[in-house]
């Protein structure tokens, strides 16, 4: 699908006081606080990795059918009254908590819990289970959260530099004998070794590879994560880690303008081509400047390139299988 | 642009897209460099073992087995030979590679079009004949050069090397506006698992743990010296001998995977650059945590006598322990 039918479809849809729009984030400021809902069902089942390997996983998901991780991107603007309700549907207790704003507190296996809050602070936010940490936020339980500046859609903070489009990456590195310790309701005893490493839940699959180009398994063709635009469409990177490992975010084809680091505005705007994300829950906000690859000779305005972690192991899966871990791609239009 | 499917085994290789073609736009260069392949340099550490690394030879170009060419065997150097331009040069980067293997140069934070970007699954793995990455740099600063075929083994097998642009002013200015130097140090700072100098360059590729995702290592280097000794000290372009009055220019480049922490001795710097660009404030530090690929240009202004040791910490990415440390020194006279 063209980026530009995506977008247009999903301001259509989802624009205004809807939580949990797809593909990149739609947004469409209103002059008046809403109040906005949403239901996860907490549930569980099994994701394969590219080896074929199937590994456990819980999700913040959306019926009680299906299995999302990571959970549906949440926006709201400074202001709105957010209720969320969670339907535990597993048998162990689990909670719902986003750091400075909201925890939900135990929420017993087969318990429903209606939560609400003030969106005050706008920025980029992990929501995750805190119960077992860190391992029910590993095993899944984990998604993003973004406040959008008060009456403001191009803005990550008030007064920050400007974009015109907005995505979540959620980086995620997964042990699969971790998952499966915490399946069996063990803590896991052995030293942590994720072997397989996601793009908001997926793994990447090259050309010629089975699933590649295909949206629901390969995070080159998540219109999710993968970008989309044409010179100028300068577009916001919310960038979280929900996993164990410390990552370096590196892009072709532009350098980052890189504008907070773990929810602190930066003193200044460095312009990155790597930006440094820590592991357990480190988080930062760049924008990807979409100007015209400043070396090409001659010019050019068009092209593809990756996105991929410069910390390459997390570009494998199951030992191997180089570019079948967390990157994606990039599309000068 | 997928390559054109390449999956399966090429050789024994899977996911790689072999080509050679002409480069779109070939114009005549200010600055040529000839690379080949070398898989066999030998590295010799403090202890007395040998690991064997892989990089780029000066002088490629030549095919049918001759010294120096792509044929895999002579005249590669660890690091591979550092590139240096100026500003606003039209560079070629003729990559040479023999029919029995794929590799690429990514010319990492330069960012030209994506035909001379050295992107295996964007574009293609050079195999069989020379190809030519055609770029022009715009901004004066820090880079480096590496293969992006099978990225997380070669990368670590050591193909890379320094790549500096020098502004339209020449070596002395750092960028233009920027501060000059009167010396320059390079510390290139890198991780080793010799577990894994022993895999062949497809390793992996069609699946199969071969350990890619769990990097162990045991040995750290400097700009390709061992550096958990005294090899380092005292050893010119890493180390430096700095009058007082004088400023020394250290280009330091986070050539590992894992993160690092660099710490000066009890000197303080001020960081000018990073990335290739310069920042909006120079920032005074006494260390700098840095992530795979960061690049920091440092200059300082000692003004007391004496050794300063230069140490930076190999830390783990999941566990934050310090795997190793590399050590160089700064004498001021
Ligand atoms: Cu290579
Ligand atoms: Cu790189």
């Amino acid at each position: 699908m063209k980026r530009r039918d995506f977008l247009k479809a999903g301001t259509a849809g989802l624009a205004g006081s809807v939580l949990g729009s797809v593909g990149l984030i739609a947004w469409t400021p209103r002059a008046h606080a809403a109040t906005i809902t949403k239901t996860f069902y907490i549930t569980d089942g099994f994701i394969t990795q590219p080896d074929g390997v199937n590994v456990y996983f819980r999700g913040f998901s959306p019926s009680s059918s299906s299995l999302a991780v990571p959970g549906a991107q949440l926006v709201a603007q400074e202001g709105d009254t957010v209720r969320i309700t969670i339907v535990n549907r597993l048998n162990t207790s689990h909670s719902f908590k986003i750091d400075g704003v909201v925890d939900s507190g135990r929420i017993s296996g087969g318990q429903t819990r209606t939560i609400e809050f003030q969106a005050n602070n706008a920025g980029t936010y992990l929501y995750y289970d805190a119960r077992n940490a860190p391992y029910n936020r590993l095993v899944g339980l984990h998604g993003g959260f973004a406040v959008m500046p008060n009456g403001s859609s191009n803005e990550v903070y008030a007064g920050s530099p400007t974009f015109v489009q907005q995505y979540f990456w959620v980086f995620h590195d997964i042990d699969p004998v971790w998952h499966n310790a915490i399946r069996n309701g063990n803590t896991p005893n052995t030293s942590y070794t994720p072997r397989y490493f996601t793009l908001n839940g997926l793994s990447a699959r090259p050309p010629g590879a089975p699933g590649a180009h295909d949206p629901a398994v390969d995070a080159m063709a998540d219109p999710l994560s993968a970008l989309h635009g044409h010179v100028g469409d300068r577009t916001l990177l919310r960038v979280l880690n929900p996993g164990m490992c410390q990552q370096s975010v590196h892009t072709h084809g532009n350098h980052m303008e890189w504008l907070t680091d773990n929810g602190q505005v930066r003193d200044d705007v460095w312009s990155k081509d790597c930006i440094y994300l820590e592991g357990n829950m480190g988080k930062f906000d760049a924008i990807y400047p979409y100007e015209p690859p400043p070396d090409a000779w001659p010019p050019v305005t068009t092209g593809a390139y990756p996105m991929h972690l410069h910390t390459e192991m997390s570009q494998t899966a199951g030992g191997g299988l180089y570019m079948f871990g967390a990157l994606t791609d990039i599309y000068f239009e | 642009m997928d390559g054109g499917g390449g999956g399966g085994g090429m050789g024994g290789a899977c996911y790689v897209y072999p080509g050679a073609p002409a480069t779109p736009g070939l114009v005549t260069a200010d600055v040529t460099y000839d690379l080949g392949i070398d898989m066999q340099i030998p590295l010799t550490m403090d202890d007395g073992n040998t690991v064997n690394m892989w990089g780029f030879s000066d002088g490629g170009g030549n095919m049918g087995g001759m010294g120096g060419g792509g044929g895999g065997m002579g005249g590669g150097t660890f690091p591979s030979p550092a590139m240096r331009m100026r500003q606003g040069q039209i560079v070629h980067t003729n990559l040479s590679v023999d029919m029995m293997m794929m590799h690429t140069v990514h010319h990492h934070g330069i960012e030209p079009a994506d035909h001379s970007d050295g992107v295996g699954h964007i574009t293609w793995d050079v195999a069989n004949g020379t190809y030519t990455y055609q770029w022009r740099p715009a901004q004066a600063g820090t880079y480096f050069y590496h293969c992006h075929t099978n990225t997380v083994l070669h990368a670590e097998m050591g193909m890379y090397g320094a790549l500096i642009v020098d502004p339209p002013e020449g070596p002395g200015t750092l960028f233009s506006g920027g501060p000059t130097y009167d010396v320059e140090a390079f510390w290139v700072v890198d991780e080793i698992d010799s577990s894994w100098h022993t895999l062949p360059w497809t390793a992996g590729t069609c699946g199969g743990d071969v350990g890619l995702n769990n990097l162990n290592p045991d040995y750290f280097v400097i700009t390709g010296v061992d550096g958990s000794g005294n090899s380092a000290m005292d050893l010119a372009p890493i180390s430096a001998t700095v009058q007082r009055g004088q400023k020394l220019l250290a280009r330091y480049i986070c050539a590992g995977y894992h993160p690092q922490r660099i710490r000066f001795g009890g000197l303080t710097g001020k960081i000018y650059a990073s990335d290739g660009r310069p920042l909006p404030n120079p920032v005074s530090v006494t260390e700098i945590r840095a992530g795979s690929a960061e690049r920091y240009d440092i200059i300082f202004e000692p003004t007391t006598r004496g050794e300063y040791i230069i140490e930076t910490d190999i830390i783990h990415w999941v566990t934050g322990n310090v795997l190793g440390t590399t050590r160089t020194n700064i004498i001021v006279t």
